[in-house]
C-alpha cells in the first residue's frame, strides 16, 4: 500500500507540473497531429507509383503512433532525468523511502497516460482524413509496452547526458533516425539489402508491424507485441539501474 | 551522549582528488554540529557520505546507528546543496508531495506554517522570493520529522532577515530534541546555532570544538583597529607592535584597560586618527587563522 502511495506522490506531482507548462503540453499534442497535417494532408502520391508515402494513410498510422511513443518518453523522461540530477532532486529523494524504480514507475505512468491521450488525438484526426484503419484491441497492448520501453531508454539517456540540454538534443538524435529506419513511414523494401537486417534490431520496427497487422494489413500481432513487452521490461530494469539516484 | 552520526576514517577520492580525507567525527543525539570550510573542501562530500548518497572508498559511516543504506528513512531529513524542487508545484503541493513520499508524514500546512510559509501555501515555488524557496525546501527536510536532519548550506543566497527566521526555525528543532548536522561559510551562523564546529580543509578536519573552544585556542587576541585618514608609519608604542594594513593600524592582543594608553601613544606620536574599533576575536577570526594554515594562504588580518 505504502509504495503505491509512494508512486502515486511522485506521478501526481510530476503530472501536475506536466501540465502547467503550456508548451510542453501543447507540442506533445500538436507534433503528432502536425505530422498528419503534412503527411496526410499535404503531400500527394499516388499508390502503386513506388517511393515515399505511396501506400494508403491507413498503412502509416503506425508510423503516426511511433512518432509519439518514440519521441515523448525520450524526451520527457530524459530531460526529467537531467533536471533531477542537475537540482539535486535525486539527492533528496535517495534519503526518502521512494526507490529509483517507484521514480521511473512514476513517470512511465504519467506519460504512458500522456502518450495514451495523445495517440487518441491522433487516431481521431487520421480517422477525420478518411483514413481507412482498424482500432484493434491491440492498440491498448503494443501503445503502452513501447511507451514504457522508451521511458527506459529516455531514462538511460538522462543518466548519462551531460544536461538537460545534452539530454533533448541525445534523444532528438536518437529517435529521428530509429523512426525512418523502423518499417514505419519508410518501407524496408526501399532500403538497400544489406541494411534491411539492421531494421529488425529496432524495437520500433515490432510497434509498427504489430500495429500494422492488428490495424491495416492483418496478420502476426501477437510475435511483435511479445517481442514489445519483453524490451520494455529489460529497457525499464536497465533504465532504473541507470538512474544516477546515488553516487 | 548516544551518537546519532559517526564517520571513522572516511575517505572518498574523486579521480586524483582527495575530497574526504580520513574524517573521523562523532554528532550526538540532539546536538547541533555544524561543518563549516573553504569551498572545495569536502563539506558535501562528506554530507553525501553520511547520508548515504556517495559511498565513501574507504572508512565506516553508522548513521542512528547503522550503515546509512540501512536506516530507516523515515527518521532522516536532509536539504541538499544546491537543491532545486520543481518549481511549478505550489509550496503547500510541493511539501505535500514530500510528505507523500512517507508513511507517516506531518501536516504539510502545519509544517509551511512552522517556517513562515502559511500564506505562501498557493504560490508557486518559482514565484517565492530566494529566501522563501529555501524555507520551502526547509520545510520539505522537516516533513517527515527527522531525527536527524543534515542541511547542506541552508541559508546560502538567503537574506538577513530570511536567514533569522530560518535559524529561529532551526533553534526550535533543535530544542525539541533533533540532531541537526550543518554545513555552512556563514560563521555566525555557526556560532549561534551549533554546540560544536569541525573545520574541513582539504578534506581533512583541521579543528573541532565548540566555538568557544575554537575561538579561544585560534581566534588570537582582542585587537584594536586605529583608522586613519592616511597611510603612516607604524609609531612606537611601549608594549605593542602595531601593524599597518588596509584597515589602518592593528594592535592585537589589547585589553580594554590598555586603550588610553595606546590612544595616548598615538597623540605623542603626532597620529592623527578618523576612528578606533575594539573587538574580541570571533569564530571567523578562529576559522581564517585555521583556513589560512591549512590552505597554506597567508591570512592578512
Amino acid at each position: 500500500m505504502s509504495r503505491l502511495a509512494r508512486v502515486r506522490a511522485e506521478a501526481a506531482a510530476t503530472y501536475r507540473t506536466f501540465l502547467r507548462r503550456r508548451t510542453a503540453v501543447f507540442f506533445t499534442f500538436f507534433f503528432p497531429v502536425l505530422l498528419i497535417v503534412i503527411f496526410a494532408g499535404l503531400v500527394r502520391t499516388t499508390s502503386g507509383s513506388g517511393g515515399l508515402f505511396t501506400e494508403p494513410t491507413g498503412y502509416y498510422v503506425p508510423a503516426y503512433l511511433a512518432t509519439v511513443v518514440l519521441f515523448t518518453p525520450l524526451s520527457r523522461v530524459g530531460s526529467t532525468v537531467a533536471r533531477h540530477r542537475e537540482g539535486n532532486r535525486f539527492e533528496k529523494l535517495s534519503t526518502t523511502p521512494l526507490t529509483r524504480a517507484e521514480w521511473l514507475a512514476a513517470h512511465t505512468l504519467v506519460n504512458v497516460a500522456l502518450i495514451a491521450a495523445a495517440c487518441a488525438v491522433l487516431l481521431v484526426a487520421l480517422l477525420a482524413t478518411g483514413a481507412s484503419f482498424a482500432l484493434s484491441p491491440w492498440l491498448a497492448v503494443l501503445v503502452p509496452a513501447t511507451s514504457v520501453a522508451f521511458c527506459g531508454v529516455g531514462a538511460i539517456i538522462g543518466s548519462y547526458a551531460d544536461g538537460q540540454d545534452g539530454a533533448i538534443a541525445a534523444s532528438n538524435g536518437i529517435a529521428l533516425p530509429v523512426l525512418f529506419l523502423s518499417d514505419t513511414f519508410v518501407q524496408p523494401a526501399l532500403f538497400p539489402s544489406w541494411f534491411r537486417p539492421i531494421v529488425d534490431l529496432s524495437p520500433l520496427a515490432y510497434f509498427a508491424r504489430g500495429v500494422r497487422a492488428a490495424t491495416y494489413s492483418g496478420g502476426d500481432v501477437t510475435t511483435n507485441a511479445a517481442v514489445v513487452v519483453v524490451l520494455a521490461v529489460v529497457a525499464f530494469a536497465v533504465g532504473t539501474l541507470a538512474i544516477p539516484w546515488t553516487e | 551522549m548516544t551518537s546519532a552520526v559517526v564517520a571513522e576514517d572516511v575517505r572518498k577520492s574523486y579521480g586524483d582528488t582527495a575530497a574526504v580525507d580520513g574524517v573521523s567525527l562523532s554528532v550526538g543525539e540532539g546536538e547541533v554540529f555544524a561543518l563549516v570550510g573553504p569551498n572545495g573542501a569536502g563539506k558535501t562530500t562528506l554530507v553525501r557520505c553520511l547520508t548515504g548518497t556517495a559511498t565513501p572508498d574507504s572508512g565506516t559511516v553508522q548513521l542512528l546507528g547503522e550503515a546509512p543504506s540501512e536506516t530507516n528513512d523515515q527518521r532522516v531529513g536532509l536539504l541538499p546543496q544546491d537543491f532545486a524542487p520543481p518549481d511549478r508545484l505550489t509550496a503547500g503541493e510541493l511539501v505535500g508531495y514530500y510528505a507523500g513520499l512517507y508513511d507517516d508524514a506531518r501536516d504539510p500546512d502545519a509544517v509551511l506554517a512552522e517556517v513562515g510559509l502559511d500564506a505562501d501555501n498557493d504560490t508557486w515555488y518559482g514565484d517565492l522570493s530566494g529566501g522563501e524557496k529555501r524555507r520551502a525546501c526547509v520545510a520539505a527536510a522537516l516533513v517527515n520529522s527527522p531525527d536527524v536532519l543534515f542541511l547542506d548550506e541552508p541559508t546560502t543566497a538567503v537574506d538577513p532577515a530570511g536567514r533569522r527566521a530560518l535559524w529561529r526555525v532551526f533553534e526550535d528543532l533543535a530544542e525539541s530534541g533533533t540532531t541537526i548536522f550543518l554545513t555552512t561559510h556563514d560563521m555566525a551562523e555557526a556560532e549561534r546555532l551549533a554546540d560544536r564546529v569541525a573545520l574541513l580543509a582539504d578534506g581533512a578536519v583541521a579543528a573541532t570544538g565548540t566555538p568557544s573552544e575554537l575561538v579561544a585556542e585560534y581566534g588570537g587576541r582582542p585587537r584594536l583597529v586605529v583608522e586613519l585618514p592616511e597611510s603612516v608609519d607604524a609609531p612606537d608604542v611601549p608594549g605593542f607592535d602595531p601593524e599597518s594594513t588596509r584597515e589602518g593600524l592593528v594592535f592585537s592582543d589589547v585589553d580594554p584597560e590598555d586603550i588610553g594608553g595606546v590612544v595616548a601613544a598615538l597623540d605623542d606620536a603626532g597620529v592623527a586618527f578618523e576612528a578606533l574599533s575594539w573587538r574580541e576575536p570571533t569564530l571567523e577570526d578562529a576559522y581564517l587563522a585555521l583556513a589560512g594554515d591549512a590552505e597554506g594562504v597567508e591570512v592578512q588580518r
